[in-house]
């Protein structure tokens, strides 16, 4: 397929020896074509006992009313809203990668698109039930659509930010989706081709008639070059949106311009955090090593120390604005939050978002899987803080100093929340059984053109000046754990 | 006419083929299917994929169908024959009296739902206090008894009467005493029928006791006027009040009566006309009136009487013996005495104590001032308390001798509230026959052998009189709604008299009362009330040994100065604890703590410190050898070494509502001098268990906000600008939005900072206009209560000089004795840029042409959004379904005190945020009636819940584009600010300054 010779400066995409087509399948099939192990049993019945707990959480909730929370007459969002900003923000990698970096041709994208999509759609499950279960009257939910109706035509409120949600989370929920399934398409083909039976018929459904013609290869990549353009704005709309249902409000400490790119980046950040996680386990107990490298990794951990970064500016312009601004209930809402009843939440804030990223300026760091992943999960828990000290620290000292008031979550909203992650695995988890999580016919593309078996035959062909191969060598050698002795002592011109 | 021919469809039928033949047995042409389909085989066959289409269609229809179900109708029952008073959707209003104060209850269908002051009444006040308000409540209280019972088994009343009778019979013949004890009747009727009782029953007396005792006022002014009453007081006529601890804007006599007059000199009107009375308060605990007071200094309860002697040496240049040494108050005493004696005639004293030496020279010192006839009225003296703690003991004496035969017990609770419970059960015990007309089984009635339930003033005849001249009359508004029968028809029963109850009120009335006024028994039922006395008394000269008196004083304080001095006081909402079943009222907040369902010991801060107790911490506070453990409030302003303790509290059989609410503090009183004290020295130790109190406000401060904006009264003078932030060069502001025409009316509100006293009798009646739900301590705790008005109260503590309202200052300051208070009544500020509107996904609140912002709860579907973006979080949300949840017990919960609920306003499901309204419904009505009658909406005409029942008139509203309206005048006024106007939400409620009249020194 590829045309040219990739360049020797650039990182192999793929590692491993003698691989092939259909390798690559056998390798990415490998979990949905056999029986699950014991590893994704144990994970599979912790999330769904998750699951249940959200299922208790959230029918107790609607059976006896949102006072099962904590809430209060001043603190009328606290967990429910965080949850949900959280959720929406982690999906925005997801789209990002699929979309955004699709139309910039990074290739690396390949090998994590697929899951980061599903990822994408998972966590905007999560947070669309928050959208739900928040309101006091969930029945009523879809008066948030301005559908036709016979109560007197009554409309939305079209200036209501949380109408602007309802259109911005749809729209997402839906152009994700199909973007993913587009992709997967050619996949499910596979999985039909190779399998027999019931679970033909249903992968032969499933994949929509997909015949791997010409036509249908070249539409594919139409298709999915118009859902990446669609997709793209959203990867900036949709937390923009989010956060303005903060931003457009009287509250100190809600009334902020800044919001919307803190928010865009806030969730960029949040979402890389939360495709590491995933990931860096994945690769390990699939065996996808050869597919997720070193070089993936690397990339994804410069990406959250960016957007850490920005998010960490983004902290401290709000300070100084605060400050700037001269208006006294501005000043408050910041100087609570530092050193308020809440300062631990922002304190924890600060710590994870700020200053744990930047331990990625080392290499060592942001090339160690343990440490990354540890750190993936820091950004993420910080990044729920941020939600948390957004939301609450603001409400609950606001104007009128009578009514501030404390939060105390209840068991419900723990319930909510930890209900909520193990909802999210548990999908995470099936797709993982029933779909590839790599997406098969891009890595496929990349296997001419970036794997380190095409370099290191072009190496042996002497393509390369020897500088160059050397410089090879050490980045190969430096950190790729997929990569052996062997592999880098074949880089030798023959 | 026959015919024979025959027509033959085709050539098969004229040949008659055989397959014609074959094919024409059947029904039809082609042989159906059905026996093939009914039998197993057919059934067994897979359905096609249409067929399954179209049985799910089918099935999918008919399950929408039936699921279109519509929600019950519960359908009202018309009347068969309508009374012709009854206007389904109308309400009566009929005059009647409650507490001796002429009111309008409102009835819809025939059952009361809420009253009102008389707005026509003269002698007491125009307003209602909580207590008054929150009532109705109690007529659908469903604790109370159904039946009359004897040894607690219900029995008919003919069974009661008969054993009644031959008890008293038997007392009588056995020379044994009859005695009706209750707390002060001064109802004309109940005591005409108390007279036939005890011509009947020569052994009877009749013993009045109240359970907050004046007779230390009533025995000093026996002593020093010849006269046995208590006086009243027009504090209109004050410019100058000072008083030792006396909570005479609350509790004390009638806070309500005082309120409206007091105010009269310190609202804008008085304001307008450059005056303002000056109050100075000495006092302990931080009592309302004392928050209202322009200079307070706390005291401890044994340096009262020195506090007097001080000023009475002060005022008259003598140098009797027993001041105070208390260096803060000897310094406000003689700023004080110079005040008092230059506004000679319109200055007056007042005490607290029940104590005969302290009254006695404070009528030494009012004697001097000149207070008594325009101030201090002894001619249409009080009649509210009239209860002798001297007749009790004598009754306790003679009970516990065996010398009593039948005792009835009349509102009377001495089980509860005598300060020795074993004393009252031991003298029952000897009682041959105890009666208790109690409407429920409380803690006396189980002790008695009978028990005969009264209702509530809403179902009976009766009258009052709360002042020498001014009679008040109470008619039913609804039949008895359980077995119950009025106390004077039993007097009347067991006296042999067989007169009806209505003929003998209206007899008593016709021949006693309206003889001489020129008015006839109809014109009272609507008039409700006839006042005979004068507008004030006449002068009187107090004969007062000031050196004996001085000394007396000196020698009780001595025994109960200590390190620690106890202060019981009577509570806003429960009072003596006879409302301690009233849920509205358990939930209304103190209105100096905001502590709803629960009394504390209010503790100074830093002496809380010095014991080592923390938030949340409990004390064992001792006192007369008695002790209770009770959670610790630390509370600003109150003096050092002393501990304050809400009376009411504790009640065990009150009902549902009120058992086990807080402590019984009474033990902890004692008896000096033949009069009930509320002082005592007292032990305060640190307890080992926490508590966490309910309070609907949790942190006290403004932060050095504007949200309040206060001046001094001389800074006013010069400018009454002052700190209103009203200045000639308003800066141009700018819109985002449209403007909208008004063109009808405008609805808005002025609230006079200096009018609110913070009662909180408002907040009970916004609560009871608008179904506003009871949630209860718990709920309270997770600061969930729903009222939609509240009284933010905010203190200021000063210490040498500076004033801290930031939390950060506040925690180096050592002395927490010094602080202001200022009420601020908070409520939908129906901004004209709402934030709520905005935000609100469904349009669910949205504004009105009439600059009211409106919540359509039927469209809310409860995102919380708008209450998170109002800047004065005045919504309420409905976290449960709280007038139909079994957990909220204390509240709805029952079919029967639904019935309380104004059909005027829906209650609000769970899910649904809710807040004030503006009375829109009472809007609404106005209107209505105006355009009945053919004419524009009057001023006045439309009046808000929390504004009628405002006795200090602190609250105007009215329509902002009429000119001359009231509130339009107010809004006028240069001490109008808005909460907030800064962030440009426009809204619709006007504040004015706090003005202080400080001491300037």
């Amino acid at each position: 397929m590829s045309s040219h010779n990739e360049s020797i400066l650039r990182e192999p995409l793929i590692t491993g020896k003698n691989i092939t087509y259909a390798q690559v399948t056998d390798d990415i099939l490998l979990p949905v074509e056999n029986k699950p192990n014991k590893a994704w049993w144990i994970g599979f019945i912790v999330a769904a006992l998750g699951a249940m707990l959200w299922v208790v959480s959230v029918g107790y909730t609607f059976w006896t009313g949102i006072g099962a929370w904590g809430l209060n007459k001043t603190v009328g969002w606290a967990w429910d809203i965080t949850d949900f900003v959280w959720w929406v923000g982690i999906g925005h990698a997801g789209t990002l990668i699929s979309a955004v970096l699709l139309i910039f041709r990074q290739n690396w994208r390949n090998s994590i698109n697929r899951s980061a999509e599903a990822m994408t759609i998972f966590a905007v499950i999560c947070a669309a039930t928050y959208v739900v279960a928040h309101m006091g009257r969930p029945w009523l939910a879809y008066w948030i659509f301005p559908l036709p109706n016979q109560f007197g035509s009554l409309w939305v409120n079209f200036n209501s930010p949380l109408v602007w949600d309802a259109f911005a989370i749809s729209t997402y929920f839906t152009v994700s989706l199909v973007f993913w399934y587009c992709g997967l398409l050619p996949d499910i083909a596979s999985i039909r081709d190779r399998a027999k039976g019931l679970k033909q018929k249903i992968y032969g459904i499933m994949s929509f008639g997909w015949n791997g013609s010409v036509k249908t290869w070249q539409r594919f990549e139409i298709v999915s070059l118009i859902l990446a353009g669609i997709s793209t704005p959203l990867v900036l709309s949709v937390h923009t949106i989010v956060s303005m249902d903060f931003a457009t409000s009287v509250i100190p400490g809600w009334h902020t311009t800044i919001f919307p790119p803190y928010f865009v980046a806030g969730a960029i950040f949040s979402g890389f955090a939360m495709v590491q996680t995933l990931l860096l386990i994945l690769r390990k107990v699939l065996n996808f090593e050869h597919y997720i490298t070193m070089f993936h990794i690397e990339s994804m951990n410069k990406i959250i120390m960016v957007t850490g970064s920005i998010v960490g500016i983004a902290y401290l312009t709000e300070l100084f604005i605060a400050w700037y601004s001269g208006s006294e209930y501005e000043m408050y809402a910041f100087a609570n939050r530092i050193a308020g009843p809440y300062a631990w939440a922002y304190w924890t804030m600060m710590t994870c978002n700020v200053i744990s990223p930047q331990l990625f300026w080392f290499k060592k760091i942001r090339t160690s899987i343990p440490i990354s992943w540890v750190l993936s999960i820091v950004v993420n828990i910080g990044m729920w803080f941020e939600r948390f000290v957004i939301i609450v620290t603001s409400l609950h000292r606001d104007y009128l100093p009578s009514s501030w008031a404390m939060f105390y979550p209840s068991w419900v909203d723990v319930g909510v929340f930890v209900g909520s992650i193990g909802l999210f695995f548990t999908l995470f988890l099936l797709f993982v059984r029933f779909l590839p999580s790599v997406a098969i016919a891009e890595v496929k593309l990349l296997l001419k053109s970036s794997s380190l078996q095409q370099k290191t035959k072009l190496v042996q062909e002497g393509a390369f000046p020897a500088e160059q191969v050397e410089h090879f060598r050490t980045a190969l050698s430096s950190k790729y754990d997929s990569v052996t002795k062997e592999d880098i002592k074949e880089l030798e011109i023959k | 006419m026959d015919s024979n021919k025959k027509y033959w469809k085709g050539l098969e039928e004229l040949n008659q083929t055989p397959a014609f033949v074959e094919s024409n047995k059947g029904e039809f042409a082609e042989p159906i299917p059905v026996e093939d389909v009914l039998n197993e085989a057919g059934l067994s066959t897979r359905a096609p994929r249409r067929d399954f289409l179209k049985a799910l269609g089918f099935g999918l229809g008919a399950v929408t169908l039936a699921a279109c179900n519509r929600t019950p109708v519960h359908k009202a029952v018309p009347y068969v024959i309508k009374p012709e008073e009854i206007t389904p959707g109308i309400p009566n209003f009929y005059a009647s009296s409650f507490n001796g104060q002429s009111l309008l209850v409102r009835t819809r269908e025939g059952r009361p739902i809420s009253v009102e002051a008389n707005p026509n009444a003269v002698g007491l006040n125009q307003g209602t206090d909580a207590t008054t308000v929150a009532s109705v409540l109690d007529l659908y209280d469903m604790s109370k008894l159904q039946n009359p019972q004897i040894g607690g088994k219900d029995v008919e009343w003919s069974k009661l009467d008969s054993t009644v009778i031959a008890a008293l019979n038997k007392a009588v013949s056995g020379g044994k005493q009859v005695v009706l004890v209750s707390d002060t009747i001064n109802s004309p009727s109940t005591l005409a029928a108390i007279a036939r009782f005890t011509t009947k029953y020569p052994t009877a007396s009749h013993v009045q006791v109240d359970a907050i005792s004046y007779s230390g006022i009533i025995e000093a002014n026996k002593n020093t006027f010849g006269k046995a009453v208590v006086p009243s007081y027009h504090f209109a006529n004050a410019q100058v009040v000072v008083s030792v601890a006396a909570d005479f804007l609350g509790t004390w006599l009638s806070g309500e009566e005082h309120t409206q007059d007091y105010i009269k000199n310190r609202d804008h009107k008085s304001l307008k006309n450059g005056k303002m009375s000056r109050h100075i308060q000495f006092e302990s605990g931080l009592s309302m009136t004392g928050s209202n007071a322009d200079v307070r200094i706390a005291i401890k309860p044994s340096e009262e009487g020195a506090v007097l002697i001080s000023l009475y040496n002060e005022i008259t240049g003598q140098a009797l013996a027993g001041g105070t040494t208390n260096a803060k108050a000897q310094v406000a005493i003689k700023l004080v005495a110079k005040e008092l004696v230059n506004a000679k005639g319109s200055s007056v004293v007042v005490a607290g104590a029940n104590d005969v030496n302290i009254q006695s020279l404070v009528n030494a010192i009012n004697t001097q001032l000149g207070a008594y006839g325009a101030i201090i009225d002894l001619d249409n003296y009080s009649k509210q308390y009239q209860g002798s703690d001297l007749a009790f003991q004598q009754f306790l004496t003679a009970a516990k001798a065996g010398q009593v035969g039948v005792a009835l017990f009349l509102n009377s609770n001495p089980v509860y509230s005598y300060f020795k419970s074993e004393d009252v059960k031991a003298a029952l015990s000897k009682v041959d026959f105890s009666l208790s007309f109690s409407d429920r089984a409380d803690e006396t009635a189980t002790e008695t052998k009978a028990i005969a339930p009264r209702p509530t003033y809403l179902e009976t005849w009766g009258d009052a009189s709360a002042k020498e001249g001014l009679f008040t009359i109470i008619q039913p508004t609804i039949n008895p709604v359980f077995n119950t029968r009025q106390v004077e028809q039993s007097l009347l029963v067991w006296a042999g008299d067989n007169t009806n109850i209505y003929d003998f009120v209206k007899q008593n009335w016709e021949t006693n009362i309206l003889a001489g006024t020129g008015k006839t028994w109809k014109d009272i039922l609507q008039q409700g009330f006839v006042y005979k006395g004068t507008s004030t008394g006449s002068a009187y000269l107090a004969q007062v040994d000031v050196a004996a008196v001085a000394s007396a004083i000196v020698a009780e304080a001595k025994k109960i100065a200590g390190d620690v001095e106890l202060k019981l006081y009577e509570s806003t909402g429960m009072r003596d604890g006879r409302y301690a079943n009233n849920a509205y009222l358990q939930e209304l907040p103190d209105p100096i703590s905001k502590v709803t369902w629960d009394n504390y010991a209010a503790l100074n801060p830093k002496f809380a410190e010095q014991l080592g107790v923390g938030e949340n911490g409990t004390v064992t506070v001792e006192a007369n050898g008695q002790s209770i453990t009770l959670p610790a409030l630390m509370q600003p302003g109150q003096a050092m070494g002393t501990v304050s303790v809400a009376l009411g509290y504790g009640r065990t059989k009150v009902g549902k509502a009120g058992n086990k609410v807080g402590q019984n503090a009474y033990p902890l009183a004692s008896l000096v001098n033949g009069t009930v004290q509320l002082s005592a020295k007292a032990t305060v130790s640190k307890a080992s268990n926490t508590y966490e109190l309910a309070q609907t406000q949790t942190h006290h401060t403004i932060e050095g906000r504007n949200i309040i904006r206060e001046t001094t009264f001389a800074k006013y003078l010069e400018d009454p600008n002052s700190e209103s932030g009203r200045f000639s060069d308003t800066h141009k502001t700018y819109d985002l939005w449209n403007k909208f025409e008004q063109p009808g009316h405008k609805w808005v509100m002025a609230i006079d900072l200096n009018a609110c006293t913070g009662c909180g009798a408002c907040i009970v009646a916004c609560s009871v206009e608008n179904n506003v739900p009871v949630v209860g301590r718990d709920e309270v705790r997770r600061r969930r209560e729903m009222h939609w008005l509240r009284i933010d109260r905010y203190y200021t503590i000063e210490e040498n000089g500076t004033k801290f309202t930031e939390e950060k200052e506040i925690a180096n300051v050592q002395d927490f004795e010094n602080v202001t208070v200022v009420h601020q009544p908070m409520l939908c500020q129906h901004c004209e840029h709402a934030p709520c509107e905005t935000v609100c996904p469904v349009l669910a609140t949205v504004h009105s042409s009439e600059g009211l912002n409106h919540m359509a709860y039927n469209r809310c579907f409860g995102t919380r959004y708008c209450a998170n973006n109002c800047p004065y979080k005045v919504r309420r949300f409905n976290w449960f379904n709280y007038w139909n949840d079994s957990r909220f017990d204390n509240y709805l919960n029952n079919e029967f005190t639904q019935l309380v609920l104004n059909p005027d306003v829906t209650t609000r499901s769970r899910g649904v945020m809710e807040k004030c309204s503006m009375c829109i419904q009472r809007i609404q009505a106005g209107k209505l009636q105006a355009k009945i009658e053919n004419r524009k909406v009057k001023d006045g005409d439309i009046q808000m819940a929390c504004q009628a029942a405002c006795s200090a008139n602190a609250i105007i509203f009215g329509d902002a584009n009429d000119p001359e309206s009231e509130v339009s005048k107010a809004l006028r006024n240069e001490r109008v600010y808005y909460v907030l106007e800064e962030i440009n939400v426009q809204p619709n409620i006007g504040y004015m300054t706090k003005v202080r009249n400080t001491l300037e020194a």
